[in-house]
């Protein structure tokens, strides 16, 4: 007997379909329902029209898909013998407001979704605050607007580099801004100083802190998330920044990472249409986000945790809030270097000459996106998007699901499945797309 | 204006979307004195009183529906059909607001199914949607997304009692009387035709070369900025009109040019006339525009 849950509070809505035993769960389907067209919309067009369409795939990554496509299209430029020169400047730039969007992300998962949810599984002392999540992602993206001009859906990358032209005025701006929400961090979210909370090396620091973080770590343990909702123990991260590291990982053991052996094919749902599609490298699923990205950095707490806890709920949880002060810290050092002397865009040659494929990968807030387009003189013949969702929240065949319906197996009951399901930060927008 | 203590009933219902205007709303700086004007029965991410399956029953009413994205009747919420959703709350609401492009006019995702989808009150230019006809019922807020400040702007007109004057396209005069051109640091330079030389400058005007629709588009994005400090020409990105019903149009960075005169003249401007001025213009030459400002700093 299957029985379904709409899940909300997402970004979109998704459908839950589960067979339980008593009120175990013992199988999981997961449905997307909505589709909207986008990479159909993008062919006959010509290339540089996807920098302004791709954002609107995600009202809260649109920065992550403006700069896969970006990276895809000077890819092309790349394939058809006319590499795009970047500078250190346009390339700090991006990745700084990249960094900046995947901030405000971390903020809202965190106050609007994670610790409310974790309320209504029974877990007492959480004191959730939504609207702080909506506070501290305002003063992100404010700063990220100071270069990109807005958010969401700003344009700002192009090939050959960026279109600002920020003086000193700006950077001294946005060092401003940055310094108060690290300082709204450090009291609120954290309650210790940034570098501090970075020097940590195991879970059992977390004990004395009074704060929405240490409210978080007490409460996932509370309600055994420290022993739920594991997969794979299998994690991939294939976009490529000053912040990451491109592997493949079993457990913390890491291989080579190849692009090329992604692959997608329909999700499976006895019970609904679902517009889904999982994605595999090779055979296999892998988990993708902050977890992997954590773990191929060779991030010493967040392996710690993954020793004593593998890859559940809290790891994956943990994982994703401790990346916020990672990040943090990494949009301050590229403040910090930015060189404003430097050209922010080098023209390449006309687009009109360029009929080449290319590809474009990016670490977006929950993990690898890739955009691939076929051009045939600067118009998309074809384009196609693979989104992090995607990777974690397929959903597949009994004898081989996907990393999520995995995770869901064995919870306690519906409820509990449902938290284990958002433990993922579930974009549907992002999925179906 | 209506007493403090009585609190109108939101409900925020999507269409085909992408999530950007619920996302944009968030960035408001007052949004928690916002809602505490309003007793928000559904939203997609804020606390609310009702879930997505309640709100789908139909069974009682709201103040106010917010709508995002474009309408795709057959789309359904919860198991409800947007037909038979926008048709309860829509009859049942004082204010109905089209909160971005797509609800407005359809927008992005209309251009992706131009047989289905539309805005509530408009498909484009024409008064196509479900809605259609009820011009001062329905506030357009195009834009994509919607400015938070506008989202604001409306809501708390509506929470003050106070009536929001509209466009023949359904949008508040007081956001969208002006052009996204009016406020621009580009402005002298546009006055003195002169161009920006390439993307990555702040020196110079994206409208004769780049594509900025600027002058052309009816929005306040430079009078009220984006996340309270910037807009798209202020970090040299070409405005893309996306206020307008036309949006998305194709070749977004570029400029049609007649003998390298823009195509399309600024709004209310005559053709003919804008062309002797651009010649006169162009016959001077301000050093002060020809320098870098980096060279300042």
């Amino acid at each position: 007997m299957m029985t379904k849950a709409l899940i909300e509070h997402i970004e979109g809505e998704a459908s839950l379909y589960f067979d339980t035993r008593g009120d175990k769960v013992t199988w999981a389907e997961i449905a997307f329902p909505h589709f909207r067209g986008m990479e159909r919309m993008l062919e006959g067009r010509k290339a540089t029209d996807a920098l302004v369409l791709t954002p609107r795939v995600c009202g809260i990554c649109g920065h992550a898909h403006l700069m896969a496509t970006v990276r895809a299209i000077e890819a092309a430029y790349a394939e058809a013998g006319h590499p795009v020169e970047l500078t250190r400047k346009a390339q700090s730039l991006r990745e700084l407001t990249l960094v900046l969007e995947m901030i405000q992300n971390h903020f809202k998962w965190l106050y609007l979704v994670i610790l409310p949810e974790l309320e209504k599984l029974g877990v007492e002392g959480l004191a959730p605050a939504p609207l702080k999540g909506a506070f501290a992602a305002a003063q992100a993206t404010k700063i990220l607007a100071l270069f990109a001009g807005q958010w969401p859906h700003s344009s700002y990358m192009i090939p050959g580099g960026v279109t600002c032209d920020p003086t000193h005025l700006e950077r001294i701006q946005a060092a401003g801004l940055l310094d108060e929400l690290i300082a709204f961090f450090e009291k609120e979210t954290a309650g210790i100083d940034l570098d501090t909370l970075l020097t940590f090396a195991s879970c059992r620091e977390f004990n004395p802190l009074q704060s929405d973080l240490g409210r978080l770590e007490k409460g996932l343990i509370a309600a055994g998330m420290h022993k739920k909702g594991m997969a794979y123990d299998r994690f991939v991260v294939l976009g490529e920044h000053g912040f990451t590291v491109r592997a493949r990982l079993k457990h913390t053991r890491p291989m080579k990472a190849d692009a090329s052996q992604v692959a997608t094919e329909a999700a499976v749902c006895r019970d609904e249409t679902s517009y889904a599609r999982n994605v595999r490298y090779g055979k296999h699923f892998y988990e993708v986000g902050p977890l992997a990205r954590a773990i191929s950095a060779d991030n010493a707490l967040i392996k710690n945790m993954h020793r004593r806890y593998k890859d559940s709920v809290y790891t994956r949880v943990m994982a994703r809030v401790y990346e916020t002060a990672l990040l943090l810290q990494r949009a301050r050092k590229l403040l910090e270097h930015l060189e404003l002397s430097e050209p922010s865009y080098i023209p390449p040659v006309p687009l009109e000459r360029i009929t080449a494929a290319g590809e474009g990968i990016v670490e977006a807030p929950r993990g690898p996106l890739i955009h691939r387009m076929r051009l045939e003189r600067g118009i998309v013949a074809d384009y196609s998007i693979i989104t992090p969702t995607q990777w974690n929240l397929g959903s597949s065949v009994m004898s081989d699901p996907a990393p999520a319906q995995k995770a869901m197996v064995g919870a306690a009951d519906i409820a509990e499945a449902t938290f284990i399901f958002r433990s993922f930060d579930v974009c549907s927008v992002c999925t179906t797309h | 204006m209506p007493s403090r203590l009585y609190k109108p009933t939101l409900i925020w219902l999507q269409g085909v979307t992408c999530n950007g205007n619920t996302h944009s709303f968030l960035n408001l700086p007052y949004l928690p004195q916002l809602l505490e004007r309003f007793e928000v029965l559904y939203h997609p991410l804020l606390p609310c009183t009702q879930s997505l399956a309640e709100t789908a029953h139909c069974k009682r009413g709201c103040d106010v529906l917010v709508f995002e994205g474009a309408f795709d009747p057959e789309m359904e919420r919860a198991g409800t059909t947007l037909k038979q959703l926008v048709g309860h709350y829509a009859g049942e609401a004082g204010h109905v607001i089209a909160a971005g492009s797509c609800a407005s006019f359809g927008g992005i995702f209309k251009a992706s199914a131009p047989n289905r989808n539309s805005g509530l009150a408009f498909a484009g230019e024409q008064p196509d949607g479900p809605l259609r006809g009820r011009v001062g019922k329905v506030i357009n807020l195009s834009g994509c997304p919607v400015h938070p400040e506008w989202l604001g702007y409306a809501l708390m007109s509506i929470a003050d009692g106070r009536p929001v004057a509209v466009d023949q396209l359904g949008r508040p005069t007081a956001l969208y009387r002006h052009m996204a051109h009016d406020g621009c640091l580009r402005n002298e330079y546009f006055e003195w035709k002169v161009d920006v030389e390439q993307f990555g400058r702040k020196e110079g005007c994206l409208f004769y070369e780049h594509g900025c629709r600027g002058p052309l588009t009816h929005a306040s994005c430079n009078r009220t900025l984006w996340n309270g400090v910037s807009s798209k020409m202020r970090v040299g990105t070409p405005c893309f009109g996306c206020t307008e019903p036309d949006f998305p149009r194709r070749n977004l960075f570029e400029t049609k040019t007649n003998m390298s005169i823009p195509e399309e003249v600024p709004v209310g401007v005559s053709k003919r006339a804008y062309l002797t001025m651009t010649g006169i213009a162009k016959s001077f030459k301000i050093k002060r525009l020809e320098e870098r400002l980096i060279d300042d700093d």
